[in-house]
């Protein structure tokens, strides 16, 4: 299932800018629970899951994965199931 | 309180308290998924191709909080990943929220709980936290600790807790 249009694909094939999946940073999901989504979603190693937490909570944003556009699609719908604040975009 | 026994087995323990104010938030929890489509006569075609979802983000901020826009910087993109995804996520939402409403059924003060379970009170535990938290306007800089005799932060203090009990036994 994606919500990507046609004309988005054909210009997919001519560019070679993968998209990425960023998660921002929110008052209210625990920094804990942040760790444990990327840890069991993404298969991270706690060190990994922990970083990219930090750099969220500190930056306000971390890119926590790349790929197609509809992988990032879904990649995104599995972080908002999770209640995470996440959005997807290409990378540039 | 969640906590790993031994064997590793989940338990939940709640007493009266958290069992009549947890009941009252799920209840609560249950009105602001409503499907707001379901009484409008959606298209059932539409509907069944899972095509009938909206594409604006709730003017509610508790209910843009749960289902927040797929794209920061494009509006149109925006529009066509929720109404391909919303539908889904509001189902896993009620979804979770079922399962934690059902393990409270004759609820004799304890319980032990799955893996599949504990996955599902941890998504509606975040649910409820995103949502009081949303109301309550919760900040970075906000100390909790501070305003507990509030009861809103009270609340929100003790899914807090109960939560982080739960990420202790999972991790």
């Amino acid at each position: 299932m994606s919500a990507m249009p046609v004309e988005d694909l054909a210009i997919d094939l001519l560019t070679d800018l993968p998209w990425i999946t960023l998660v921002w940073n929110d008052p209210i999901n625990l920094m804990t629970y942040v760790t444990y989504v990327f840890q069991s979603y993404f298969g991270y190693d706690k060190p990994k899951a922990e970083l990219l937490m930090l750099d969220v909570h500190e930056k306000g944003r971390a890119v926590v994965s790349s790929g197609t556009r509809e992988e990032m699609e879904r990649d995104v719908a599995a972080m908002h199931s999770y209640g995470l604040w996440a959005t997807l975009q290409k990378d540039d | 309180m969640f906590k790993t026994g031994i064997g590793g087995k989940l338990t939940l323990k709640l007493d009266d308290a958290e069992l009549g104010v947890l009941s009252q938030l799920f209840e609560q929890m249950w009105e602001l998924l409503e499907d707001p489509e379901n009484e409008l006569g959606v298209d059932p075609l539409a509907k069944m191709l899972n095509m009938s979802g909206s594409t604006q983000i709730s003017e509610d901020p508790a209910l843009a909080r749960l289902f927040p826009d797929g794209y920061s910087d494009d509006e149109h993109a925006s529009a066509d990943f929720r109404r391909f995804t919303e539908q889904d996520l509001r189902a896993q939402k009620v979804t979770a929220l079922s399962v934690a409403q059902e393990t409270l059924k004759d609820w004799k003060g304890k319980s032990s709980i799955t893996g599949q379970q504990a996955q599902d009170w941890l998504k509606a535990l975040n649910d409820l936290r995103l949502v009081l938290g949303t109301r309550l306007e919760i900040t970075d800089e906000m100390d909790t600790d501070f305003d507990a005799d509030e009861p809103g932060i009270h609340l929100y203090n003790y899914l807090t807790y109960l939560q982080g009990t739960l990420i202790d036994s999972l991790t």
